[in-house]
């Protein structure tokens, strides 16, 4: 029962930063129905600024974070520009995206590698100290982790719901036509969605980095459960991949509790390959 | 306001406007027949620059648009209200009008837009929070116009209003057309297959053959025979 | 016709260089990289023939050539089964497991969803290794696999390898010219006149991945034999983007276009050490440039040069004329 209901808590601490993690993949997808291969490394990235901030310069973990995230924005933008958007004007471009972004993923990667160095790093805790309430521990840490990914996911809501730019990236999401007929600059909002995604993946990189120690490789293993979390919840639902990212991050926990470690890769393998199969929509099936 | 001249379009090797040219005068209605298939939609979607045309002039209240992106298009006045309405169907009623507003000349009119929108469609009013993909044909149709008319437009170009509609709405689509042109004095060019209803409210129409105009008339000088006559 | 002179005078030139080689003083390591272009350029044109040409977007084709180089290696280690079994064995094996586990899946789903669950597929694999360590070697890999006959140096395999890569080439260029082919140039350029066609495009993928499979499975059984281990890092990063740069510096969708990747990359790869650390940084920039610049990659270099000198020709012959 302890071990149980502990689990049960891992569980869901991991499953809101997968959620975190996995939005960006789901935002960009769900816009522009670019996929993006090299989404793990972004993370990385993001977490790798902010440590490096953090720890190498000293700067307060607040102005890192949104150090970091300037950063994010600016690179998403200018990727976009340089690169997705003149790759979307080829016949073929749904999957020279694909191979683009694979290939930008490992040359990031291994420029990550090059700074850096292959040793791991992690981000201090936010706060110290654990919270007991009879057979309950609870890191602080870890309570205030969920906290920031709830408000960041109520914040990205609020904002495609009534920001001028969210409604237009939901608009664009539903009907590209419909965007170009009410005016929308369909490009812009591309660009900014690339932005907007990138910070978003940024900042779960920094909130990973936190919990788990940071390598240049570790983006993959992120990005591939990203990725089945958000075939699970349905490719480009936002509220998918959020319900998706907490049941597997229990089911992960569960069978970790029970099973073993080395069963979790498969299992995530089996739900993605039972999702794909008998309902590729995922279990929400949403537009943004 | 709007003069095209020798336009021409090709959907890849395929040409499918030759040299059309056309002109819509302040405060007209023109009608746009013509067989389906023969570049009636084409000509639509090159003026508001969803399809960029390969050729040709597009002139809109004196300034030249023709291969203009179709966001600076809308921005400079002009909508464009597809056949295929384009949606947006995971979102209610009111925000696909709220989005029909988001060039910026349009943000300071929403309130007396959407008034309009609702006066001349009382039926949105009621379904305002409905989701669109809930919505019948008729209702995503009255959307759709309204969406356009929320762009604070000065010459609205609609594709077949009244496409897959019952004969009832038809006639609920083509009452709020005339009270659009009424009681806001908007210029309108209308593409439609119910030469009946559009003729009886057009000023001129033109009739589009072959990707060409085949001939232009009054539209008290001309009845609906001539021009079914004219399609074959 | 005279154009057609000019190219198969050349393959011509190109093979008996190829059968001279050994002859002509080559180094024992001159023929190993001969033996891996052999192999890479079938992986390679396999992986086109599915992404070229019949739209099937897999990233996990060196998964299959692992499957196929595992399976080769336990029959011939554990069970002494020779060498000329093994092959076609493993393709059979690697073409079963992948088309059923993966293809049935994957092809009635569309484009992305390929991608995507082929690369977990094959990144799933490594695991597998791991929890059957009893027969596979585990991290280790399989060591002294038998080579294709006892006694086998490094002339004999170059010569076995050339031959299996001279068949598998040919039964790509003849699916390429089939029907099978021809339906797929229709799918690629226009998906309704071929539906009109009647084209079944499933059952054609279907096709096209089962045999791609088996023939993927199959080099990498060759492999096995000629280079004598396999090992976990096969299904690393680094073969998966050599054979990707492979595909995409010779040209997506063509015939020569891998085989010409494949030429320039195991021979350029060996230059690319020199950059040590920073090899997989240089690969990832290639891919990157090559997709972004020149999608069309090498072949579309040389058609382009082609067109250029037959104007050149034209212009010259025709006041003669």
């Amino acid at each position: 029962m302890e071990n149980f209901v502990n689990a049960l808590i891992s569980g869901l601490i991991s499953g809101s930063l997968y959620a975190a993690m996995a939005l960006g993949l789901t935002i960009i997808y769900g816009v522009s129905r670019v996929f993006n291969f090299g989404h793990g490394v972004i993370a990385v990235i993001g977490a790798y600024l902010t440590w490096y901030l953090l720890s190498a310069l000293g700067v307060p973990f607040l102005l890192a974070t949104l150090l970091s995230m300037a950063f994010m924005a600016i690179f998403g933008f200018v990727l976009y520009r340089l690169t997705i958007n003149p790759l979307l004007k080829k016949p073929n471009w749904e999957f020279s995206t694909v191979l683009f972004m694979l290939g930008a993923g490992i040359l990031l990667e291994n420029v990550v590698l090059q700074v850096f160095g292959p040793r791991v790093k992690s981000i201090p805790l936010l706060v110290e100290g654990m919270l007991k309430v009879g057979f309950l521990q609870i890191n602080w840490h870890e309570l205030l982790l969920i906290a920031i990914v709830v408000i960041a996911i109520t914040a990205l809501s609020l904002f495609f719901k009534y920001s001028r730019t969210g409604q237009a990236m939901r608009a664009v999401a539903q009907s590209i036509p419909g965007a170009q007929v009410v005016g929308i600059h369909i490009e812009q909002i591309f660009g900014m969605t690339f932005a907007l995604a990138f910070v978003v993946t940024g900042f779960s990189g920094i909130l990973l980095g936190t919990k788990y120690y940071l390598n240049p490789h570790i983006g993959w293993e992120w990005m591939v459960k990203g990725f089945v979390i958000v075939t699970f919840g349905g490719l480009g639902s936002t509220s998918g991949a959020v319900v998706a990212a907490l049941i597997l991050g229990l089911v992960e926990a569960i069978a970790t509790l029970y099973l073993g470690a080395i069963w979790v890769w498969p299992i995530w393998f089996v739900l993605f390959l039972v999702v794909l199969l008998l309902r590729p929509q995922g279990i929400l099936g949403g537009r943004m | 306001m709007l003069t095209v001249k020798d336009l021409v379009c090709y959907y890849g090797d395929l040409q499918v406007l030759r040299q059309v040219s056309l002109h819509v005068e302040e405060g007209e209605v023109v009608a746009l027949f013509g067989p389906n298939g023969h570049g009636k939609s084409t000509l639509l979607k090159a003026i508001c620059g969803l399809q960029p045309p390969r050729a040709g002039s597009i002139q809109f209240r004196g300034a030249e648009i023709a291969g203009l992106p179709a966001h600076q298009i809308v921005e400079r006045g002009l909508a464009y209200i597809p056949e295929e309405r384009h949606l947006f169907a995971d979102m209610t009623v009111l925000e696909n009008l709220y989005l029909g507003a988001y060039p910026r000349h349009a943000r300071a009119a929403v309130k007396k837009n959407l008034e309009f929108v609702f006066h001349i469609f009382p039926r949105l009013a009621e379904r305002r929070n409905q989701l669109c993909s809930t919505l019948s044909g008729g209702e995503a149709r009255m959307v759709a116009i309204g969406r356009g008319l929320m762009s604070e437009t000065s010459l609205l170009m609609v594709d077949e209003p009244s496409i897959g509609l019952s004969p009832g709405m038809k006639m609920a689509v083509f009452d709020a057309i005339r009270q659009i042109h009424q009681e806001r004095g908007m210029t309108i060019l209308i593409v439609e297959q119910e030469i009946q209803h559009a003729l009886e409210m057009s000023d001129r129409i033109y009739l589009m053959k072959k990707g060409q105009i085949a001939f232009e008339r009054k539209g008290k000088e001309i009845q609906v025979e001539e021009i079914e006559k004219a399609y074959f | 016709m005279k154009n057609l002179n000019w190219k198969s005078l050349l393959s011509i030139v190109v093979i008996a260089f190829i059968l001279l080689y050994p002859w002509l003083g080559a180094s024992s390591y001159n023929k190993h990289l001969f033996i891996l272009f052999f192999i890479w350029s079938i992986v390679a044109a396999n992986w086109n023939l599915m992404m070229g040409y019949a739209g099937i977007n897999s990233l996990g084709n060196i998964g299959f050539m692992a499957i196929g180089g595992y399976t080769a290696g336990i029959l011939a280690k554990s069970f002494g089964v020779p060498a000329f079994l093994t092959v076609p064995l493993a393709g059979l094996v690697t073409s079963v497991i992948v088309t059923v586990a993966l293809g049935l899946p994957a092809l009635r789903l569309s484009g992305i969803y390929i991608a995507l669950l082929t690369l977990i597929f094959a990144d799933s694999l490594p695991s597998v290794l791991t929890q059957t360590r009893d027969i596979t070697g585990g991290a280790m890999g399989l060591h002294e696999i038998p080579p294709f006959y006892p006694g086998m140096d490094k002339t004999g395999a170059y010569y076995i390898c050339f031959v299996f890569f001279l068949i598998v080439l040919w039964i790509i260029y003849r699916v390429i010219h089939s029907s099978t082919g021809m339906a797929f140039i229709a799918l690629r350029d226009s998906e309704n006149f071929a539906y009109c066609l009647g084209v079944n495009k499933f059952k054609e993928r279907l096709k096209v991945f089962a045999l791609s499979s088996l023939l993927t499975g199959a080099a990498g059984a060759v492999y096995v034999h000629a280079l004598g281990d396999i090992s976990p890092t096969t299904l690393g990063i680094e073969p998966f983007l050599l054979t990707i740069a492979m595909i995409e510096l010779g040209g997506v969708g063509t015939f020569l276009g891998p085989i010409l990747g494949a030429f320039v990359i195991v021979f350029g790869n060996e230059f690319l050490r020199l950059a040590g650390t920073l090899r997989l940084t240089l690969l990832g920039a290639l891919i990157c440039t090559i997709i972004l610049f020149y999608p069309g990659g090498v072949i579309q270099f040389i058609t382009a040069l082609e067109h250029r000198v037959e104007a050149l020709l034209k212009r010259k012959t025709s006041p003669a004329a």
